[in-house]
């Protein structure tokens, strides 16, 4: 079973961590100061999700200590600390991923689910990305559905790749503002969900109900399932 | 910043010289006082020389008239070594005696007795004489006169040795007033280097070494202190901000968790967590503002970033929006126009123009987002035939919280933070906002400070 650090000092966040983490089938380690966190941080974890404003310090400033003391885990940076200019310095120091509180637990199960197959993932050198009918040729960067090329601009290749990384699993809006747009702040709108419907309507007019909507949670990219 | 540099240098340079100046005035008039009082004695011994000569030729002439005179002056014309201009003529302006074979020119005779008053000076050759001309009773023309080359050739040597003495002044002036603005300057330039280290954003940033006890040192402890205060206030400002965000955000975070528990109102839960989102988006946006406006005109923190890039990523994700809206779009972006920035800010920036721009437009309405090379700077343009700005309200928009009364009466959402964070951010990046005055909607032009091209 895989193991997931928790390093947060709020008694109640960290229970919905746990719940979260054993929700995905994972175990949960909780700590609760910064120096435990370190300390505990090189054993076999597979996610860390660390919080900053603990009893020791900020855990983004201990992400390099954990690197040097032999921690592989993914780093996943969970805090209130969540203005757009926080995340960026987060990121930039080093953290896989970075959900401001508060957050929804759909939003951080669906990132914890990234950074897991992240973590084991093989690197995508596949030319072909083959889901039943439809396929995505990355070097060429087109789709086809049915042996049928579907015209999609640069910023929909972008998105389906995205999906296609993530297929099967609930993708949130924020994510995609994150990983297709790097983009990190809250826009109030929901301009994804206008990019996610036009990529979406041009495969279901080709054939492929591939994108679903995940009521409340985000999106799923599922082609195989969709029949 | 460094271009005044050498305008600084120029004041205490101009100090110096001003105080060489005064110094040399002043040794040069009491050398000139000094000159006339030589030059006023040694005429009035030349005059006294004089008048002993005449009372001479007057005790000879009481005895035996012009036959005396003339023997004593042929006598002492042939001593003579030069010093003296002696003259008697006959009343046909025959030589009878003297140094001279002719009249002098400028010279009038006047009065007849001898004494030495109305002397005059004049010049024959190269030398200046003083002399008495007179007309002895019976016509006879006398001329008595002594060279003032003596006098001439010590006042000459006086006026070199004060040329010499002026110059010398005047190096030693120069010098000093170099050194001493070398010094001067050296001494400023150390604060005026840490005043931009500390204005490029390094609050940190101090002079090393130990003080001089004297006003500079003086002075670098006092900007020692300010920074050291500047740099508390700053820190309490981000921890509070920071604490502000924790105390907050964390039981926001409960509630959270707590509502995604609720069953069966879904709805409703759904409704609350939107609420709380927009209450921290409120929130951040204050917060942001504050940074940005805090951060301002330091250039700390901000890195090259393609400005053409931004504006077409962000018109990208937001252009689809329009056009479901039934706006006209268009995009005019000159590639590869870069300044110095963060990405992230610029990024949100545009988004809330273009958010705005969305919410206020109806169908058919044309929204543009242009960016072009100018002279001075690279002008970011977003335009949009909307309602535009009440006349009420224009400048007053860019305040927080500040928000149309029309938009509150027709149900439009906001908080009234859009335009003040725009404005935070260009500011941040010392971009100049402009509202050119259109005929219809709102156009907002953003003056960049270019970034040199990079090889």
């Amino acid at each position: 079973m895989d193991r997931i650090l928790i390093v947060e000092d709020d008694p109640e966040t960290a229970a919905a961590v746990a719940a979260e983490v054993r929700g995905l089938g994972c175990e949960p380690v909780i700590v609760t100061t910064l120096e435990e966190g370190v300390a505990a941080a090189p054993g076999d974890f597979k996610v860390i999700v660390l919080d900053r404003m603990l009893p020791g310090g900020d855990g983004v400033e201990a992400m390099a200590r954990m690197r040097a003391n032999g921690a592989r885990a993914m780093i996943l940076v969970l805090s209130a600390l969540g203005r757009a200019a926080n995340r960026v310095e987060g990121l930039e120091k080093g953290a896989d991923d970075y959900l401001p509180k508060p957050f929804e637990p759909e939003e951080l199960r669906a990132r914890l689910r990234a950074l897991l197959r992240r973590g084991t993932m093989q690197v995508l050198d596949n030319d072909l990305l083959a889901f039943g009918d439809l396929e995505i040729r990355m070097k060429a960067r087109t789709v086809h559905i049915k042996r049928a090329h579907v015209a999609v601009s640069p910023k929909e290749f972008e998105l389906i790749s995205y999906f296609a990384q993530n297929a099967g699993q609930v993708v949130t809006r924020m994510q995609l503002l994150e990983n297709v747009w790097n983009l990190h702040f809250d826009p109030g709108t929901n301009v994804v969900d206008v990019h996610v419907g036009r990529l979406r309507r041009k495969l279901e007019e080709a054939g492929s109900a591939a994108i679903q909507t995940a009521r409340g949670e985000g999106y799923v990219f599922a082609p195989m399932a969709a029949k | 910043m460094s271009a005044d540099r050498p305008l600084a240098a120029r004041a205490t340079l101009r100090l110096a010289a001003l105080m060489a100046a005064a110094i040399m005035a002043l040794s040069l008039g009491a050398m000139a006082l000094q000159y006339r009082l030589v030059e006023t004695r040694m005429m009035q011994a030349q005059e006294n020389l004089l008048t002993a000569s005449l009372n001479g030729f007057a005790a000879l002439y009481d005895q035996r008239r012009i036959i005396a005179l003339r023997q004593a002056i042929e006598y002492r014309a042939a001593a003579s070594a030069g010093g003296e201009m002696l003259l008697l003529q006959d009343r046909k302006g025959a030589v009878l005696a003297g140094t001279e074979t002719a009249w002098p020119t400028g010279v009038d005779p006047t009065g007849e007795g001898f004494t030495a008053d109305h002397a005059v000076a004049f010049a024959k050759g190269d030398t200046r004489w003083l002399g008495v001309a007179r007309i002895l009773p019976g016509g006879f023309p006398l001329l008595v006169a002594h060279s003032l080359a003596p006098v001439d050739a010590t006042l000459a040597s006086l006026r070199r040795g004060m040329a010499a003495l002026a110059a010398a002044l005047l190096a030693a002036g120069a010098a000093v007033g170099w050194f001493a603005a070398r010094g001067v300057m050296g001494r400023v330039n150390r604060i005026n280097t840490l005043a931009d280290r500390v204005a490029a954003g390094d609050l940190s940033a101090r002079l090393p070494g130990p003080r001089s006890n004297d006003e500079f040192g003086l002075l670098e402890t006092h900007v020692h202190a300010m920074l050291d205060r500047i740099e508390n206030l700053n820190r309490a400002t981000h921890r509070l901000s920071d604490t502000i965000a924790h105390e907050l955000r964390t039981p926001l975070n409960r509630m959270t968790q707590k509502l995604s528990r609720i069953q069966g109102q879904e709805d409703l839960a759904e409704e609350l967590k939107s609420e709380m989102r927009a209450a921290i988006r409120v929130f951040d946006s204050l917060l942001d503002i504050s940074r940005a406006e805090a951060d301002q005109g330091s250039g700390g923190g901000l890195v090259p970033v393609d400005l053409s890039a931004v504006a077409s990523e962000v018109w990208d994700l937001y252009e689809p929006l329009a056009e479901d809206k039934g706006l006209g779009c268009t995009l005019s972006v000159q590639p590869g126009l870069r300044v110095l920035g963060d990405r992230n800010l610029i990024a949100q920036m545009l988004s809330n123009l273009l958010d705005n721009a969305i919410k206020y437009c109806a169908p058919g309405d044309a929204l543009s987002l242009g960016l072009a090379e100018a002279a001075d700077g690279h002008i970011l343009t977003v335009a949009d035939t909307g309602p535009g700005l009440p006349d009420t309200l224009k400048e007053d928009a860019f305040e927080r919280f500040v928000r149309a009364d029309r938009d509150i009466d027709r149900g439009i959402k906001g908080h009234g933070l859009g335009l003040a964070l725009v404005r935070a951010i260009a500011a941040r990046h010392g971009a100049k906002l402009v509202l050119p005055a259109t005929e219809k909607g709102l156009t907002l032009e953003f003056h960049w400070p270019k970034l040199a091209a990079e090889a």
